[in-house]
């Protein structure tokens, strides 16, 4: 009788994983970064499709209700979490009615988990712009929590679909390893400039100033997401004259006008930045960002 | 010593998670059963000690860091800590030979590796204490708490994220000015301006939140001052709705506006007019169609967006004008209105929606939709009201949207009402008569640059002329509308906008036009909840 129920028991987890096998498991992320280590991490074992496209705000996308039906089906949702999606993911959520993708089940990977947030601010106001109370949530930027973050993926898959959970572990280990050693290459492109400071747009590259030893405190914006004004350009362009500031980054959702309009004022040169890998030519793998963003920040630094 | 014996356990440990692996990768469905549990035992293994291995390695790194702490000059920098825990990663991992020029880990940007598996991860080891290079780097977080598990890695979110719901006060006013001196006839909402000069028609207290893990809540209360500045209150929603029911199903059930169109279920602050479009205020009514009932929805299982809802409710009062409403002092339509109540199904009000969208391309979306409501009304013991709506929206939103600009939104509305007007309360009206109505608006909003939107609406809205009922909101008009908005960010609003009635002649009434101008201003205080699409 044991040996019976052995038996059956076996024959079915078979089958299930047989079924499990042929189906590619499906995988939504919120924003492209997210997709792409998805796709480092499951390769043809999962399909991926991301909500923001790579080009535009991530704060402010619209909640499409084709966004619905393709949270409706995913077995694995990959948010950024930290109210990053604040504006348009939880009516999404709440219209996709899928309990798979809950928070605290598997099939639930909040990148920001097991990331440690800078700026968190002490007093939470709106008049100092929009201001994230957890903390900043653009973290992807710094490669070394890109690789926490693809291990969450990557658990998260085994859990989904174990039957392949060796396949996830063994790409997670190889992005790891292409990490590293990419690691070396950027920080030695990077190393001339340690300490020195970049202007940018928006106050998105804390991350990325952190991990390459550049200081990217001074921002177009007078406050977060709040535009320009004259006279905090003026001060800004007072300011980059004062340190020798040669860099201003923006994004492509930025007005790059009023950047090149301060460049034009100072030395410094416009160089267009992304998050997202796919919205700069030849970047539409996470590595192949960070190196575009690398060679093009090292270049216009020089 | 210790950190000695710590180096040679993470030594072993790393040995013996090596030689598991190479088990660990067959593990393919074609194994025979027995494999596949013996290599699922190994698999925890080797899961469960990587994880002694890592709190070990984290310990060795705190330890390293506090020695650090102490040797050096306090306060520790964040550039200071790290390289202790560069120089950490290499002394905790010998076997790699050539040490690299550029750190591969930071601690302190990770607070925990495996946060994804609770159940395995509970058990291991205690989160670390101290951390000089987190503490000094985000200063105002709160440190993790000793003895807590690796389960809740995230101490910041967790204690940032403690609110049970969102609570948000919204407040808007209008400045009118007109050439109609009875505003009221004019703007047909109960949100809309009343009278010439400042209105406050709409402060509303929003709270939404997760009531457990099954039900949502949201209740939105609305106040309004009227002509003698005394406040009205008024509980526009309250209700509870499933959160994860499966086969795309959801539930709702309280006090909530029905899903009939675009903007009626809506409320005013999202609104992109000063004041509701005809159609909506005279055939849904001034508040707008809501009521007390519960609502069952579906996401049919198709590849494009398409569900179908249903709601069933009282339909009673001002808040469903068509339908089981008394009237003013009484009186609807001219008729002395009775008090049905509910004595049979079909004196419940039946809102039905089929709304389906698509993406015509990866910047431009189209929703539409078809409504209806169908109950009975109280101008007799039979009389009964049928509205049908149709509702088209096409959206394009830039690629390189930034604030979720620029934008265009075309979006328009059209209803049907079949009304039938018994002779009210003991046959006291001469007539019976079914009225036909309909009307419609089609608006084009444009958001050129960011915090900065033009729209024009056009409204038309014709009722049956009678020759018994001379009722004041029985006249066949239009409206032309233009305005401009500027959000100095999504928590404020700035609007001018101009309207150009016109009253149609009928039976009883004259031909008239008026000139409006509208200015209003918005604040939003608090946790908003997100809109939909």
């Amino acid at each position: 009788m044991k040996k019976l129920i052995q038996v059956l028991l076996s024959a079915a987890f078979l089958a299930i994983s047989a079924t499990a096998a042929n189906a590619k498991l499906k995988v939504v992320a919120t924003l492209p970064d997210l997709a792409s280590l998805a796709r480092e991490i499951g390769g043809d074992k999962v399909e991926v499709s991301a909500m923001a496209k790579p080009t535009e705000d991530p704060h402010f996308v619209d909640a499409r209700p084709s966004f619905v039906v393709q949270l409706r089906d995913a077995d694995v949702l990959i948010d950024g979490g930290a109210e990053l999606e604040l504006g348009w993911l939880p009516p999404l959520l709440q219209n996709a009615r899928n309990p798979k993708i809950e928070v605290g089940k598997p099939g639930r990977v909040q990148a920001s988990q097991g990331v440690r947030l800078m700026n968190v601010p002490a007093n939470v106001t709106r008049a100092a712009g929009d201001v994230h109370a957890l903390g900043n949530p653009h973290f992807m930027t710094d490669p070394i929590i890109a690789k926490v973050v693809a291990q969450h993926i990557a658990q998260s898959f085994a859990a989904a679909d174990p039957p392949n959970a060796a396949f996830y572990d063994a790409n997670y280990k190889k992005f790891e390893a292409t990490i590293n050693a990419k690691l070396q290459e950027w920080g030695a492109a990077m190393l001339p400039f340690k300490g020195q400071s970049v202007v940018a747009y928006h106050d998105s590259w804390v991350y990325f100033a952190h991990r390459f030893g550049l200081n990217i405190d001074t921002f177009l914006e007078p406050k977060p997401g709040i535009p320009p004004s004259p006279s905090h350009l003026a001060e800004v362009i007072e300011k980059m004259k004062a340190q020798k500031i040669k860099a201003i980054i923006v994004e492509p959702f930025h007005d790059r006008k009023i950047a090149e309009k301060v460049a034009s004022s100072t030395d410094a040169k416009v160089v267009d930045f992304a998050q997202y890998p796919g919205a700069l030519p030849n970047s539409d793998s996470y590595v192949k960002l960070i190196d575009l963003l690398v060679s093009r920040l090292s270049a216009a630094m020089k | 010593m210790r950190k000695f014996a710590f180096v040679t356990l993470t030594c072993c440990a790393v040995a013996t998670v090596r030689s598991a692996e190479p088990a660990a990768d067959t593990g393919s469905p074609k194994t025979s059963a027995a494999t596949a549990a013996e290599v699922e035992a190994l698999r925890q293994q080797v899961q469960s000690l990587t994880e002694v291995v890592q709190s070990l390695q984290q310990q060795v790194k705190d330890q390293q860091a506090a020695i650090e702490k102490n040797n050096s000059a306090p306060p520790a920098l964040p550039q200071n800590a790290e390289t202790a825990s560069a120089e950490n990663s290499n002394a905790s991992q010998p076997e790699t030979s050539p040490p690299p020029l550029f750190p591969t880990t930071d601690s302190s940007v990770v607070a925990s590796t495996a946060a994804q598996n609770p159940k395995s991860t509970a058990a291991t080891g205690s989160f670390p204490t101290t951390d000089s290079s987190v503490t000094a780097a985000s200063a105002s977080g709160p440190a993790p708490e000793a003895g807590s598990p690796l389960t809740q890695p995230i101490p910041i979110i967790a204690s940032g994220n403690k609110n049970y719901m969102n609570i948000s006060f919204d407040g808007l006013f209008t400045l009118a000015a007109s050439s109609a001196s009875d505003l009221n006839n004019i703007e047909v909402g109960d949100h809309d301006p009343q009278q010439r000069g400042f209105n406050a028609r709409n402060a509303e207290i929003a709270l939404d939140g997760a009531i457990d893990p099954y039900f949502e809540g949201f209740a939105n209360i609305v106040l309004k001052l009227d002509d003698n500045n005394e406040t009205e209150i008024e509980l526009e929603e309250a209700f509870m709705q499933t959160s994860n029911l499966p086969f795309g199903l959801q539930l709702k059930g309280g006090q909530f506006f029905d899903a009939f169109g675009r903007i009626n279920p809506t409320h005013p602050h999202t609104w992109e007019f000063v004041d509701s479009p005809l159609v909506n205020g005279r055939l849904l009514g001034p508040d707008g169609l809501r009521g007390v009932g519960a609502q069952i929805s579906w996401t049919a299982p198709v590849p494009w967006y398409s569900q179908l809802l249903f709601a069933v409710q009282n339909g009673q009062g001002g808040s469903a004008y068509s339908f089981r409403n008394r009237g003013d002092d009484g009186v609807f339509y001219d008729r002395v209105t009775i008090d049905r109540g509910i004595s049979a199904p079909n004196d419940f009000l039946f809102v039905p929606r089929w709304e389906n969208s698509f993406n015509l391309s990866d910047t431009q979306t189209v929703l539409i939709g078809a409504s209806g409501a169908f109950g009975a009304n109280d101008t007799g013991p039979d009389s009964k009201t049928q509205i049908y709506g149709g509702d088209f929206l096409y959206k394009w939103k830039s690629p390189r949207a930034e604030g979720g600009f620029p934008f265009v939104k075309w979006q328009t509305e059209a209803m049907y009402r079949r009304f039938e007007a018994e002779r009210g309360l003991d046959d006291s009206f001469p007539v019976s008569e079914v009225f036909h109505d309909w009307g419609m608006y089609s608006q084009l909003i444009w958001g050129f640059k960011k915090g900065w939107v033009v729209g024009v609406r056009g409204d038309y809205l014709h009722m049956e002329d009678s020759q018994f009922t001379d009722d004041i909101a029985r006249q066949t008009r239009s409206r032309i509308s233009a305005n401009l908005t500027w959000y100095p960010t999504e928590f404020s609003k700035l609007r001018l906008q101009y309207n150009h009635d016109s009253l149609e002649e009928n039976e009883f009434l004259t031909a008239r036009d008026v000139d409006s101008v509208f200015f209003q201003f918005e604040f939003i205080l608090g946790a908003h909840g997100a809109h939909k699409f």
